[in-house]
C-alpha cells in the first residue's frame, strides 16, 4: 500500500469517526425536540401512549392543538399576549438600550462609570429575590396583572445585557463619522437615527432577540403578577393545561403548547443565528 | 469583562463651558428611562425587600414590625437549609456535569470539518427553547405511563416493570440533571468555544512539534489560555442553577418529598403559598447575600487568574 | 379660568359616564378548574335569564388560592368566586371577604343551607360565604372490571379486607389494569379521600376546635397499613407515586382502575365526558365497616368593597332556586339546599343520591392555616402521606409530621 493510499485512507477513517460521533451527539440534543412535535400531530388517545414509534401510526391528526385551542379564553388570546408582551419587550429594550448605549459612549457626564457599573451590576442580583416587592410596586402603579407591567419588568432584567451590548456597539463606531455630520448641522437625534443606527444596527438585533427569547419565555414571574386568566401568557398557561382538565392530563394538548412555544424560537434563531452567537460571545471576549 | 476606562471624548472634562454642560445634560437625558426603570424596578424593590423582611407581613392584612424575628426564625427552618444544601448539591453537580459534556462538544465543534456548523448549530438549539417549554418537554418525557424512557426501557427489556422515575430521588435527581445538561450544554460550548479560538495556533503547533502529546496540550496550554472564559461559563452556571425553579417546579412538584424543593421555589411557597411576604423576602434577602458572595468570590478568580 | 372649569366639568362627567358604564360590564367570577361540569352550565342559565352578567373564569385548582390572594392584595380580584370551602376561614380573617350576613338571613330558606359550607363560612359570628356547590367523598368502582374478575358488579365493598380483596381479584385481570387508585402526592385530594377512612374508624385528624392535631393516632396506623399493603401487593400503579392531583381520576376514567375514593365532582365529569366508564358509587368504610365523608364543595364569596351584594343575592336566589340546584346536580355537584334536595336528584340515577347520602354524613375540619398543613404541596399532611405511602419509616414519618403540624398550629395568631 502506497504512503499516499493510507494516508488518504487514515483521512477518510477520521472524517468517518468525525461524522458518526457529530451525528449521534446531535441526534441527542435534536431527537427531544422531534419527539415533541410528532407526539402532537397524534391522535388524543395515541398521545396517550408511551409515544413508539415517534410518528403518529394512527393517521396525522391536529386533535391536540383542537383540544388546546378551547382551552380557557382560547389559545389565540395567549398566543396574542406571549407576541404583545414579547414584541412590547423588544421595542422597549431596543430603545431604552439605544439612547442608554449612546449616552454612555458618547458622553461625559457626572457619575457615568458609577451609573454603568450599578445597571450593569443588577445581573448579580436575583431578580427572583425582588418579586414580593416588584409586585406590591407594580400594585401601586396599577400595573399589577398588566401585560404593561410585565413588560416593564422584562425590559428592566434585559437592560444590563441590552446596555452593555449598545454601549459596546457604539464604543466601536469611530468618533469621525459623527463629528462629519455634525459639522453638517444635524441635531443629535437625527445623528443617532440616521447615521448612527445603522451602522449598529448589529448589536439592535442582538438586543432584540435576546429581549424576544427572555419575554416569551419567562415563566415565574408571569405566574405571580398575572392573576387574571385572560392575560396568562403561554408559558402560565401551559404550566395550567399541564396540571389537568377534568383531572386528568392531556399529554397531547401539553406537547402541542410545548411545540407552539418553541417554534418562534427556533426560527428566530436558525434566522438570525449569526447575531444570537455574536451577543453571546461579547461578555465572553471582552 | 466590563470596560469602564471609556472615553472617547476628546474635550477635557474640567472646562464647564455652556455647551459642556448643555453636553453633559443630553448625556443624562439618553441613559434617564434606563435609570427610571433600574430605580424603579432594581432599587428600590431591593431596599423594599429588606424592609420587608424586618415585618410580619400578610398578602392580605397589616404589617407589623418584628425587627429580626424573621431572621431569627429562618435560622430553625429546617426545610429551608434542607432546600438550600439540596440547591448547592445541584449546582455543584450540574456544573460538573455541564463542563463535561460542553467542553468536549466545544472541542468538537472547533475543527473545521464540512458538516461542523450543522452540528454546532444542532447542539445549540435547546438553548433557545425556553426553560419553561423544555420542562413540559421532559415531564412528558418522564412520565410513567405516557412518556418515552420508563416504557422504552420496559419495551427494550432493560426493566421487567416500568418504573416512575419521578417517584425516588435519585432517579428524579439524575433526570432533571440530564434535562439541563442537554437544554444548556450548547450555551456553554460556545462560550467556551470562543476561548479556544482565541489560542493562537502557532503555541498549539509549537508545543506539538515540541513532542507534548494532545493530552499535555490539552492540560498545559488550552486550560491555562481558557481561564477567563472557563470562569465566565463558571460564573453564568453557578448563578443560573443556584435560583433553580421552572424545572423542579414543573417535571417534579418539589418531590419526592419535598427532596427536590430549591431555596427559590421555598421562597415562592412561603411568599405566595402561605402568604408570608415579610418572611419569604428575609429567606430571599439570605439567598441574595450568598449569591453576591459566589458571585464577588468568582469574579476575584476571574480578575486574578493566579488564584484560581 | 373658564376654560378649566369647562375641562373640569368635562373630566367629572367622562368619569361619571365612564363609572356607569363601567357598573353596566359584567360581573366577574372564578371557578376552579375541578368545578368545570357544571360552572359553566350554570352561569350560562343564569346569564339567560338575568340582566346582571356574570362572566366566569376557570381557574386550576392548584394555583386558585394563590391567584385570588394576590388578585385580591393587588386590587384587580374578581367580583365572585367559588371557594374551596376550606379557605373560607382563611380569606374572611384577612378582610377580603364582603359581610353578606344580611344576604344570608334575608332567605327564607337560609336554615336549609348546607351547616358544613356556613360552618366554615362564618368567622367571628358573621357570615362571609354562602353554600356554592357540595362535594361528598364517595368510593367508586368499575362494574366492568369487576364482572371481569368475577366478583359481583353491583355490590359494594362495605369495609378495607373487601376492598383490598376485590383490588386484588381486578389486578389479577393484568395488563395495565390496576385494582386501585389515589393521587399519592397530593394533600388535599388526600384529605378528601384518607381521612374519611380515618373518621369511619372512630379517629381524627384535628381535634380542641382545630387548635390540637392527632395524627399518631391507632387509626392512622391501620389507615396507612391498608394502603401500604395494596401499594406493596402491586394494586396501586406506580404512576400514584408522584401524581400531584394532576391526574386525580385520570386513571379510573380510562376504564382500568377497579376501586377508587373521589367525589361527587368526579361524577358529574365521568358522567359528562367519559360516558363509557360503567361505575358504581358507595360510602367510604371504617376498617371494620360504618361510613364516612369529607364534605367539601365550594362557598360562594364577594370580594369586599364594590357594592356587589345585590347582585350577589340575585345570583344566589338562582343557584337555591329548584332549577338553580336541580341544573348542579345534574352535572355533578349535590345540591346545597336540603329542603329542595330530594327533588333536584330525583330525576338522577341512584349514584347521586349515595353522594347525597354521605354529604349528609360529610365532615370538614377548619382552620385559618388549613393550607400549610393540609393541601400545600410543601406541607406536613403531603408529605407525611407520601412518604408512609411508599417509603419505610413509618413511625418516624407520623412523628415528624405530627410535631410539624402542631407547630403550625401553634404559631397562627
Amino acid at each position: 500500500m502506497s504512503a499516499r493510499r493510507s494516508a488518504s485512507a487514515r483521512h477518510l477513517f477520521a472524517s468517518l469517526r468525525y461524522n458518526g460521533l457529530g451525528i449521534i451527539a446531535a441526534f441527542l440534543f435534536l431527537a427531544p425536540l422531534a419527539w415533541s412535535v410528532l407526539v402532537s400531530f397524534k391522535p388524543s388517545v395515541e398521545a396517550r401512549q408511551p409515544p413508539l414509534p415517534p410518528w403518529p401510526v394512527g393517521g396525522f391528526s391536529v386533535q391536540s392543538y383542537e383540544n388546546l385551542a378551547k382551552y380557557g379564553a382560547g389559545i389565540w388570546t395567549y398566543t396574542g399576549n406571549s407576541l404583545t408582551v414579547a414584541l412590547a419587550t423588544v421595542v422597549a429594550s431596543v430603545v431604552v438600550s439605544l439612547l442608554a448605549g449612546y449616552g454612555f459612549s458618547r458622553f461625559h457626564f457626572p457619575f457615568k462609570n458609577v451609573l454603568f457599573v450599578l445597571i450593569i451590576s443588577t445581573v448579580m442580583i436575583p431578580f427572583q429575590s425582588i418579586l414580593t416587592p416588584l409586585f406590591l410596586i407594580l400594585t401601586k402603579l396599577g400595573l399589577q396583572n398588566t401585560l404593561t407591567g410585565i413588560v416593564l419588568v422584562y425590559v428592566t432584567l434585559q437592560l444590563p445585557f441590552s446596555i452593555f451590548m449598545m454601549r459596546n456597539a457604539f464604543d466601536a463606531v469611530p468618533k469621525e463619522i459623527e463629528d462629519a455630520a455634525r459639522v453638517d448641522g444635524a441635531s443629535i437625534f437625527a445623528v443617532l437615527y440616521r447615521i448612527m443606527l445603522p451602522l449598529v444596527l448589529p448589536g439592535v438585533v442582538t438586543v432584540a432577540i435576546f429581549a424576544f427569547l427572555a419575554s416569551w419565555n419567562e415563566f415565574l414571574a408571569a405566574l405571580i403578577l398575572l392573576t387574571d386568566q385572560n392575560k396568562y401568557t403561554l408559558p402560565v398557561l401551559m404550566a395550567a393545561v399541564r396540571s389537568g382538565q377534568f383531572g386528568t392530563i392531556d399529554w397531547g394538548a401539553v406537547q402541542s403548547g410545548v411545540t407552539l412555544m418553541m417554534a418562534p424560537c427556533l426560527v428566530l434563531f436558525l434566522g438570525l443565528q449569526r447575531y444570537y452567537i455574536r451577543g453571546l460571545t461579547a461578555g465572553a471576549v471582552k | 469583562m466590563i470596560n469602564s476606562q471609556n472615553i472617547h471624548d476628546g474635550a477635557p472634562i474640567r472646562r464647564r463651558s455652556g455647551r459642556q454642560r448643555r453636553k453633559q445634560l443630553a448625556g443624562l437625558l439618553f441613559i434617564a428611562p434606563a435609570l427610571i426603570l433600574v430605580a424603579t424596578f432594581f432599587v428600590i424593590p431591593l431596599g423594599m425587600a429588606f424592609w420587608m423582611s424586618l415585618h410580619n407581613w400578610p398578602l392580605l392584612g397589616r404589617p407589623r414590625f418584628i425587627g429580626f424575628g424573621n431572621y431569627i426564625r429562618l435560622t430553625q427552618d429546617a426545610q429551608f437549609w434542607s432546600s438550600m444544601r439540596f440547591t448547592v448539591y445541584y449546582t455543584v453537580i450540574v456544573t460538573i456535569a455541564i463542563f463535561a459534556v460542553a467542553f468536549p462538544l466545544a472541542l468538537f465543534a472547533e475543527k473545521a470539518h464540512r458538516f461542523t456548523k450543522f452540528y454546532r448549530t444542532a447542539f445549540f438549539l435547546p438553548v433557545v427553547v425556553g426553560f419553561g417549554s423544555a420542562s413540559l418537554l421532559w415531564a412528558w418525557l418522564l412520565d410513567v405511563d405516557s412518556g418515552l424512557f420508563s416504557p422504552a426501557a420496559e419495551y427494550l427489556g432493560l426493566m421487567t416493570t416500568r418504573i416512575n422515575l419521578l417517584a425516588d430521588f435519585d432517579t428524579t435527581f439524575w433526570s432533571i440533571i440530564i434535562m439541563v445538561v442537554w437544554k444548556t450544554a450548547g450555551f456553554n460550548m460556545i462560550i467556551l468555544l470562543t476561548g479556544l479560538q482565541g489560542i493562537s495556533t502557532e503555541v498549539q503547533e509549537a508545543a506539538r512539534i515540541d513532542g507534548a502529546s494532545s493530552l499535555q496540550r490539552f492540560r498545559r496550554i488550552t486550560l491555562p489560555l481558557m481561564r477567563r472564559t472557563i470562569a465566565l461559563a463558571l460564573i453564568l452556571s453557578v448563578s443560573g442553577s443556584m435560583l433553580a425553579f421552572d424545572q423542579f417546579y414543573i417535571i417534579a412538584d418539589g418531590g419526592p418529598q419535598n427532596r427536590t424543593v430549591t431555596a427559590v421555589y421555598w421562597i415562592f411557597s412561603q411568599s405566595f403559598g402561605s402568604f408570608r411576604l415579610g418572611y419569604g423576602a428575609a429567606l430571599s434577602m439570605v439567598l441574595l447575600v450568598i449569591l453576591v458572595f459566589i458571585s464577588v468570590v468568582q469574579l476575584r478568580l476571574l480578575r486574578n487568574p493566579e488564584g484560581m | 379660568m373658564k376654560l378649566l372649569k369647562i375641562v373640569a366639568l368635562a373630566a367629572t362627567a367622562l368619569g361619571a359616564l365612564s363609572t356607569s358604564a363601567f357598573s353596566q360590564e359584567k360581573l366577574t367570577m372564578w371557578s376552579r378548574s375541578s368545578s368545570e361540569a357544571f360552572m359553566p352550565a350554570l352561569i350560562d342559565a343564569f346569564n339567560a335569564s338575568h340582566k346582571t352578567q356574570i362572566e366566569l373564569q376557570i381557574v386550576p385548582s392548584a394555583e386558585m388560592v394563590q391567584k385570588y390572594a394576590t388578585a385580591a392584595a393587588g386590587g384587580s380580584a374578581p367580583d365572585f368566586v367559588s371557594l374551596d370551602l376550606v379557605y373560607g376561614p382563611a380569606f374572611a380573617k384577612s378582610g377580603t371577604l364582603e359581610d353578606l350576613t344580611d344576604v344570608a338571613k334575608s332567605l327564607p330558606y337560609f336554615e336549609h343551607l348546607s351547616k358544613a359550607h356556613i360552618g366554615t363560612g362564618t368567622f367571628e359570628g358573621r357570615i362571609y360565604a354562602m353554600p356554592m356547590s357540595a362535594d361528598a367523598s364517595v368510593l367508586l368502582w368499575n362494574k366492568k372490571l369487576f364482572k371481569q374478575a368475577g366478583l359481583d358488579p353491583e355490590k359494594a365493598p362495605t369495609n378495607w379486607a373487601e376492598i383490598e380483596e376485590a383490588a386484588g381479584k381486578v389486578n389479577a385481570l393484568g395488563g395495565d389494569i390496576r385494582g386501585f387508585y389515589f393521587s399519592g402526592a397530593c394533600g388535599g385530594c388526600n384529605a378528601f379521600t384518607f381521612m374519611p377512612l380515618i373518621w369511619a374508624s372512630g379517629g381524627d385528624i384535628l381535634v380542641d376546635g382545630g387548635k390540637r392535631a392527632t395524627l399518631d393516632s391507632p387509626q392512622m396506623y391501620d389507615a396507612i397499613n391498608f394502603y401500604r399493603d395494596m401499594v406493596a401487593k402491586g394494586y396501586v400503579p406506580e404512576s400514584a407515586k408522584t401524581d400531584s392531583g394532576k391526574n386525580f381520576f385520570g386513571g379510573f376514567a380510562t376504564d382500568k382502575i377497579g376501586l377508587s375514593p373521589i367525589g361527587a365532582f368526579a361524577i358529574g365529569n365521568l358522567v359528562k365526558n367519559y360516558p363509557t366508564v360503567d361505575f358504581g358509587v358507595t360510602f367510604i368504610p371504617g376498617k371494620t365497616g360504618g361510613k364516612a365523608s369529607f364534605g367539601g364543595g365550594d362557598n360562594f364569596v364577594v370580594t369586599a368593597g364594590r357594592d356587589n351584594a345585590p347582585a350577589a343575592k340575585e345570583f344566589l336566589e338562582f343557584v337555591y332556586s329548584l332549577e338553580g340546584q336541580t341544573l348542579l346536580a345534574k352535572l355533578g355537584s349535590l345540591p346545597t339546599r336540603d329542603d329542595v334536595a330530594a327533588e333536584a336528584v330525583k330525576s338522577l340515577d341512584q349514584r347521586y343520591q349515595v353522594a347525597t347520602e354521605a354529604l349528609k354524613l360529610g365532615r370538614t375540619p377548619s382552620s385559618p392555616v388549613y393550607n400549610d398543613i393540609i393541601n400545600s404541596s410543601t406541607g406536613p399532611w403531603k408529605q407525611m402521606l407520601n412518604e408512609v405511602f411508599f417509603d419505610d419509616d413509618v413511625k418516624g414519618s407520623v412523628t415528624k409530621a405530627q410535631t410539624a403540624m402542631q407547630s403550625i398550629l401553634d404559631d397562627t395568631d
